[in-house]
């Protein structure tokens, strides 16, 4: 009688035997600095790279800043054979008394909130609208609502001026009013807004119009056979997958209204009438360069360095919330 | 529950982008309740032709009726029809029990009543577990039900689907494939299928439309579509692998007609005569069979490639200038290089014109007594 018993079949990695695996001696005898040398080639291409754009933004961005925070507890009036005198934090304790910072970051919050209907509300109506607009058409019309975007703001702004002007501008002669748009207090922040909307409506458009190319059509093809209508497609479908490009350019309004205004504030009003368009980018450069005070536009700079990273973080994590939408 | 009537009818349904005509004058009728498989090659048109259905694309000509109603300019939402999209499209923002009640929302239904409904609907596709879930989170057949679930979710009178099954793996997709076939049984509802799949096709349709370049080609049962192809293109489409196809001459012999090439000689099982015609023979592979070296005519070939499929093998073998694969169980017993005779029987082989491309039959001429 024959007798046996089942053996498993090894898997064909053991079946091929591991006598391969071993290092072949005397691999690692060879002289280290060159292993080192080969490694470091190896490892350099990543950072070299990314060394242009570090070494920018090291001594354009990150050393200014660190040089402002060391400017904002010295009294120096920016002439350079007189010396730096260290004050302590007198210079933060001068900003928070003054009624001026108050005032100015009341006009800045004004501002952002202004420029929100250019930079999200009428780009959103304005790309659904003319989201069928194809071919060549569409690039005429994209080239023509972009187009105040590359007027320099300073050429701009004295356009405006010449427009604006309070016996023969044509604003005035249109609306048969004789205002004095930038000259008095309640209209001077008003203009620069409008100024400054016209300038940025264009861009936010085409970020809307990019943001909108973005979502995938058959959302839209699959809730028109659902049954929903046009403007129910647009409230529970486009706006809410919008949301990441929306958040952005909440962003951006918040960050950047008051350096978008400053050139216009600067050459419209200078601040003024009575302090009237003083934001606190312009209250921060009048600190500095009119007043010859660098501490204080300094401890100016650092404070408001601080106050727009908080909202910036803030919004960023909204942003990112909303992004997680895409899939 | 059910509507009464769900027939589809498409009359001379045309669609151009351009100068491209992608439809071109299709007519079709989808009877109620049958599970009707548009099946092509990418770029076919197959696809315009269910946005045409669903009304996401106007026809450039021609008309849709859904029952007896004519809705060619009907907007999608007014339809009365759910589609499943190849992406599934699932509003990413939205859970899944959101989706799926998406449509009775649109609907205007009240919360408690969508709520009921979605609940029944996600118990019937096992997605109870996941209805708080957004699409990110789902796996690929999840995703798939949910899509489903949106189209199940408000009893409509047709469902259109897009290559549902084109984003799954292979495993999933043939459980898959099963699921919505018995779907389809169980709800007797119309339902109008996009794909390039032969398989899905031939395993799902009640009944299945070829379309090549805008054009139907043939409609017909699997069985029908798969056993007398109308053309070569419906020969070559269907099947795996494809069909052998031949450059032939009709020609009359001692024993009948046969079709001739070079080294082939296989009777049509025809005693009559006829004109010589050249014409395409075609002949399943797995209608060839490995005859006798002794045996007369057939096919001589010599064998090129032999695949193994796991239960069967595949013989690429080459005959005068054309190539012809024979299908059978495994082991064949052929090897590369090997001189084998290939015979098959006369109702397997079929002829297309060699122009056209379309299927000859036989047709006996009235007999015609000498006075």
């Amino acid at each position: 009688m024959v007798t046996g018993a089942f053996v498993e079949v090894p898997p064909a990695a053991q079946a091929a035997g591991g006598a391969a695996d071993a290092p072949p001696a005397g691999a690692r005898s060879r002289a280290p600095w060159r292993a080192l040398w080969r490694r470091a080639v190896r490892l350099a291409p990543p950072y070299l790279f990314l060394a242009p754009a570090l070494v920018l933004l090291v001594v354009w961005t990150y050393r200014p800043l660190a040089q402002t925070f060391y400017l904002s507890f010295f009294s120096w009036n920016l002439v350079p054979d007189v010396p730096m005198v260290p004050v302590g934090t007198a210079n933060y304790e001068r900003l928070l008394t003054t009624p001026d910072l108050a005032d100015s970051v009341g006009l800045t919050f004004v501002v952002i909130v202004a420029m929100l209907p250019f930079t999200l509300v009428l780009p959103v109506v304005v790309a659904l609208l003319t989201r069928r607009v194809r071919g060549r058409a569409a690039a005429a019309y994209r080239a023509l609502i972009f187009a105040p975007m590359l007027v320099a703001p300073v050429a701009g702004a004295a356009v405006w001026q010449w427009l604006l002007d309070p016996s023969a501008g044509i604003v005035n002669t249109l609306l048969g009013t004789g205002t004095n748009w930038l000259n008095s207090v309640d209209t001077s922040l008003w203009a620069i807004i409008a100024i400054t909307g016209w300038h940025v409506a264009g861009f936010a458009v085409l970020v809307v119009s990019a943001g909108l190319t973005g979502i995938n059509p058959d959302y839209a093809a699959a809730a028109q056979v659902d049954g929903a209508s046009r403007g129910q497609i647009t409230r529970w479908v486009t706006l809410p997958l919008l949301s990441p490009t929306l958040a952005f350019l909440l962003l951006m309004t918040v960050l950047l209204s008051a350096q978008w205004t400053f050139p216009l504030i600067d050459t419209l009003t200078q601040g003024g009438p009575v302090g009237s368009t003083t934001t606190v980018y312009y209250l921060l450069w009048e600190y500095g360069f009119r007043s010859h005070d660098a501490g204080l536009a300094a401890a100016a700079g650092v404070l408001f360095f601080a106050g727009f990273m908080l909202v910036a973080s803030l919004l960023a994590r909204i942003s990112d919330r909303l992004s997680r939408y895409d899939d | 529950m059910r509507k009464a009537v769900s027939r589809i009818r498409l009359q001379r349904l045309t669609r151009r982008f351009g100068s491209v005509t992608a439809v071109d004058a299709v007519s079709l009728d989808v009877a109620d309740g049958e599970f009707l498989v548009l099946l092509g090659p990418s770029g076919c048109g197959k696809s315009t032709l269910l946005r045409m259905i669903a009304g996401l694309l106007a026809p450039t000509e021609g008309r849709v009726l859904l029952g007896d109603a004519d809705i060619t300019d009907v907007p999608p939402r007014r339809r009365d029809l759910a589609m499943v999209f190849q992406s599934y499209a699932l509003y990413p923002h939205l859970s899944v029990a959101r989706n799926i009640g998406f449509p009775l929302r649109a609907r205007g239904w009240s919360r408690a009543a969508i709520r009921e409904k979605v609940a029944e609907v996600a118990a019937a596709l096992d997605l109870t577990e996941l209805l708080d879930r957004r699409p990110r989170e789902l796996s690929g057949g999840q995703r798939q039900r949910v899509a489903l679930g949106r189209a199940l979710v408000r009893d409509p009178g047709a469902f259109l689907m897009d290559e549902p099954l084109s984003n799954l793996d292979a495993a999933l997709r043939a459980g898959t494939r099963a699921e919505i076939s018995a779907l389809h049984k169980r709800l007797g509802a119309t339902v109008v299928y996009v794909t390039h799949d032969q398989v899905e096709a031939m395993t799902m349709a009640t009944r299945i439309a070829l379309l090549d370049k805008g054009r139907l080609e043939q409609v017909g049962t699997p069985a029908e579509v798969y056993d007398e192809p109308a053309s070569v293109f419906v020969a070559r489409f269907l099947g795996s692998p494809a069909m052998n196809l031949i450059d032939a001459t009709v020609a009359a012999t001692a024993a009948g007609l046969a079709a001739r090439a070079r080294e082939v000689e296989l009777p049509l099982g025809i005693d009559a005569e006829t004109p010589e015609r050249p014409v395409v023979l075609g002949v399943r592979p797995e209608h060839l069979a490995i005859a006798g070296q002794g045996a007369e005519g057939g096919i001589r070939a010599v064998v090129e490639a032999v695949e193994n499929l796991g239960s069967e093998e595949v013989a690429h073998c080459r005959a005068g200038e054309a190539r012809v694969s024979v299908r059978g169980p495994r082991p064949l017993g052929l090897r590369d290089g090997d001189r084998v005779r290939l015979t098959a029987r006369p109702e397997h082989l079929h002829l297309f014109d060699a122009d056209s491309g379309r299927r000859l039959a036989w047709r006996p001429a009235p007999v015609t007594t000498p006075a």
